[in-house]
């Protein structure tokens, strides 16, 4: 049997990449007329396209439709700041939104606000965006080539395009799930290409890219748990224990209902995200996200568990299901401060 | 520490308005009620222990840190080895590992390895310390060490004296002599899992691995799977129904894997505990001699289930090396790791965080040890109960590390998203979670019944 232990190849990554750029699904274009994964999100529809194309890709590979994802967000933000890209690959940028660790706790918040933020909270979200200090972990293809992140710079969010030769960037072992992607931990030496706007417009750029990660990691997810029921009700059909189809064990019965429910929420919650962007709040979509990617994370489990000892090897993609959401559920700051930044954000 | 340290939101442990200092103050007879000792938990739980088993949680301890943590990493990242392959570090650990006691702890000297002074406590208990150690050094070399227990307790449980010296005896004494004997336990099979460990899908099951009567012993056939460590095992207990006959028939024999017939069809590429092989097992026409047949005929159900009970607190004990070290990891990063020019762990939320963590860590292993200091004769409810419970709190710890860490959780090098992979086994094997819960109301049926309404409150 073929075994799984080389997923997909960075060769067939790219490859994969093209055949999408071909189709239009990704957009390299630095002109308007793209109508790639987030080339557009002034309007319900696309909104629609945005989210259902980043769902079907997670359905069929979680850790492709990140890279795409972040790859596309890149993309879209440069396009805005005025960056050059590598028209060649599409891979070969990608972002990092949030700061080394977390969501900046609740300066963030505060500053996203336009709020007064006291001394040592600046110094918090100084700190967390100090890319020169510390390292920043990213997830992207093999051969990303530049970042396009946020960074600190006398005082105020600057937006930064890094080359990969000119900063420290340090390969990280196998990391716990997207097999076809790798881990960096990235340290800035120079300060890169730096593009630096009015507060208001950083504060409103930044807000957007959050809202657009928050939504696609949320679809991917959706995606992700949408192959693991389809795995689980398929293999519950077919396993007989105790003198019957286990889907007829209420203990089965019941993870699997929980495997539903999880969807139907998630997709009640994604139904809600379809419209412009700039009308969705940030404090919602992250209030989504908290409570979505824990359940999900909860019900890629219960798909595991459906399928007994068969659901831990790797030949099964169930497993692999599991990694993938824990690592949606880790990106962007992860989901642990998340009510840290809602406190601020209702802050009176 | 200096006088003055403390972290952000409490006051330094010599301010006055601390108050442990203050009780080292007052009168003698106060201070026999307030005055406690704050040193480090481990050591304060290992104190608490019957002495023996204090020294081998200690030796275990240093054992695991010495030998299995060094390895860990790599026994994970590696490819999945072709049949029968063991990485030269981990043959090196096998081989450490028998001679310093470690295959044989379940009877004493001359059998086996287990000091004199710890022959009055449960042997359960002794495992659970050892067990949780290993499982905080790696949970994949701690399976690797620990599954060929499991296949020795039919050996042990048949408390038949010729089964323990004729065949435990000369395992325990080749794995003390440096040549390292693996005995693997063979119960699962393709078409039954869950039947293997739950009577009422037992009674129903057509048995996949048959004996069929031939001169002088059985001919097995059939396959075995998922069967940890069955492809370095030398040997195996094996469960298989009688020719013509259901589950009810099941007997256990003790085969040699140098049998002929007898082959590893594959071992399986798991999530995680991968330093420890899951085998399929092939018996084509396999001869076992009467000798080797364990426990007498027809007595393998019971003795297999005998054998869930014993290792069910051992599995449970998995659960909380895995927390433990998911706990340690994560109060590590947080001294560590700065954000904003301080320690995380000065963030009062990450306080909340790790004080959960830690609680939920020390309670399921004050259940475990609740349960083992008594399990001679460990009963399945108990044991069942803390197998599933132990191991569903665990999972929740490591995933609370994992959401500590946030962006960093993910890499390799934290060593946590190693601990889920790990962890996430112990809630499938040994009969699944829910198949445990299952097994403590069946072992409750004698309390719970008859169901009319003068029978009185089921104590709990
Ligand atoms: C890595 C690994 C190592 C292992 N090591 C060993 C070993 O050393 N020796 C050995 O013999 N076995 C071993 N096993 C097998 C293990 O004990 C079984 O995988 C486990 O008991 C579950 O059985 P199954 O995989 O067939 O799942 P199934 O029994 O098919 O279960 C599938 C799902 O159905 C549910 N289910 C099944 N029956 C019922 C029921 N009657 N009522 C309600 N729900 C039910 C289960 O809870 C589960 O959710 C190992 C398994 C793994 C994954």
């Amino acid at each position: 049997m073929e075994r799984p232990e080389h997923p997909l190849r960075p060769q067939r990554l790219e490859t994969l990449t093209q055949e999408a750029v071909e189709l239009g699904i990704l957009s390299l274009s630095g002109s308007e007329d793209g109508f790639g994964i987030w080339d557009h999100t002034d309007s319900a529809e696309a909104m629609l396209f945005n989210i259902g194309t980043l769902r079907h890709l997670g359905q069929a590979n979680p850790g492709v439709a990140f890279s795409w994802h972040r790859s596309s967000l890149a993309h879209g933000l440069a396009k805005l700041l005025g960056f050059t890209l590598n028209q060649e690959r599409f891979l070969a940028t990608t972002l990092s939104i949030t700061g080394h660790y977390g969501l900046g706790r609740y300066s963030l918040a505060r500053w996203l606000k336009g709020s007064a933020i006291p001394p040592e909270e600046q110094d918090v979200l100084g700190d967390w965006l100090n890319r020169q200090q510390h390292a920043s972990p990213i997830v992207a293809a093999e051969d990303w080539q530049t970042l396009l992140w946020p960074q600190w710079s006398d005082g105020e969010v600057v937006w930064c395009l890094s080359d990969r030769a000119g900063e420290s960037v340090s390969r990280c072992e196998a990391q716990h799930g997207f097999d076809e992607l790798s881990s960096y931990l990235v340290q800035a030496h120079e300060h890169g290409d730096i593009r630096s706007l009015d507060a208001s417009q950083t504060r409103s750029i930044y807000q957007r890219m959050l809202k657009a990660d928050c939504i696609g990691l949320m679809a991917i997810a959706v995606g992700a748990l949408q192959r693991g029921q389809t795995l689980a009700t398929e293999y519950a059909a077919i396993r007989k224990q105790g003198g019957k189809r286990i889907d007829h064990h209420p203990a089965v019965q019941f993870m699997l209902g929980e495997v539903e429910m999880t969807l139907q929420h998630a997709e009640a919650a994604l139904g809600m995200t379809t419209r412009p962007l700039d009308e969705l709040d940030l404090g919602v979509l992250l209030s989504m996200r908290a409570r979505l990617h824990e359940s999900l994370c909860q019900a890629a489990n219960h798909v595991v568990q459906v399928h007994g000892g068969i659901g831990y090897m790797r030949d099964c993609g169930a497993e692999k299901i599991v990694r993938d959401l824990n690592m949606l559920k880790l990106q962007g700051g992860g989901t642990r401060e998340i009510p840290l930044f809602l406190a601020a954000w209702v802050e009176k | 520490m200096s006088l003055n340290m403390h972290l952000d939101g409490h006051l330094p442990s010599t301010h006055q308005l601390s108050p442990h200092w203050q009780y080292g103050e007052f009168p003698v007879l106060a201070r026999q009620f307030t005055h406690y000792s704050s040193r480090d938990l481990w050591e304060a739980d290992t104190a608490r222990l019957p002495k023996a088993l204090a020294k081998i949680r200690r030796a275990a301890r240093g054992f695991a840190e010495q030998h299995i943590a060094p390895l860990a990493s790599a026994a994970d990242l590696a490819e999945h080895l072709p049949v029968g392959e063991c990485l030269p570090d981990v043959q090196r650990l096998l081989i450490e590992a028998g001679k310093a006691g470690w295959l044989s702890y379940f009877m004493p000297a001359p059998l086996g390895s287990m000091p004199w002074q710890a022959v009055t406590q449960p042997p359960i208990w002794q495992c659970a310390l050892v067990v949780e150690e290993f499982s905080r050094a790696c949970g994949g070399l701690m399976l690797l060490l620990s599954a060929h227990h499991l296949g020795c307790m039919p050996l042990l449980l048949s408390g038949s004296p010729g089964a323990i010296t004729r065949h435990l005896a000369p395992v325990y004494r080749s794995c003390l002599n440096g040549d390292p004997h693996l005995v693997a336990f063979a119960i699962t099979e393709p078409g039954a899992g869950s039947d293997a460990e739950e009577g009422h899908g037992a009674e129903v099951y057509r048995p996949g691995v048959v004996a069929t009567p031939a001169p002088g012993g059985y001919l097995l056939n059939g396959r075995k799977c998922f069967i940890s460590g069955g492809d370095l095992a030398k040997s195996a207990t094996v469960f298989a129904a009688l020719q013509g006959e259901g589950m009810d028939s099941w007997t256990c024999f003790y085969v040699d894997a140098d049998s002929p017939g007898y082959s590893i069809a594959r071992t399986e590429m798991k999530m995680g505990m991968r330093a420890s092989g899951a085998a399929e097992l092939e018996f084509n026409n396999v001869f076992v001699p009467n000798g080797r047949l364990i426990g007498g005929l027809r007595k393998g159900w019971a003795l297999n289930r005998a054998t869930l009970n014993a290792s069910r607190i051992p599995v449970a004990a998995m659960g909380v090396g895995l927390a433990r070290a998911a706990t340690e990891l994560a109060v590590d990063f947080a001294r560590r790791y700065k954000l904003g020019g301080k320690e995380l762990i000065h963030y009062q939320d990450v306080q909340l965080h790790l004080a959960t963590m830690v609680a939920e860590t020390r309670a399921i292993r004050s259940l475990i040890w609740q349960e083992a200091k008594h399990a001679w004769k460990p009963r399945q409810l108990n044991a069942s109960l803390c197998k599933f419970h132990a191991t569903d709190r665990a999972q929740h710890v490591v995933e609370m590390a994992l959401d500590l860490l946030a962006d960093h959780g993910s890499l390799h090098e934290q060593r946590i998203e190693k601990i889920f992979r790990d962890v996430r086994l112990t809630r499938i094997f040994e009969g699944t979670n829910q198949i445990n819960r299952l097994s403590l109301i069946e072992d409750w049926q004698e309390q719970l019944l008859p169901l009319d309404s003068h029978s009185p409150i089921v104590g709990v």
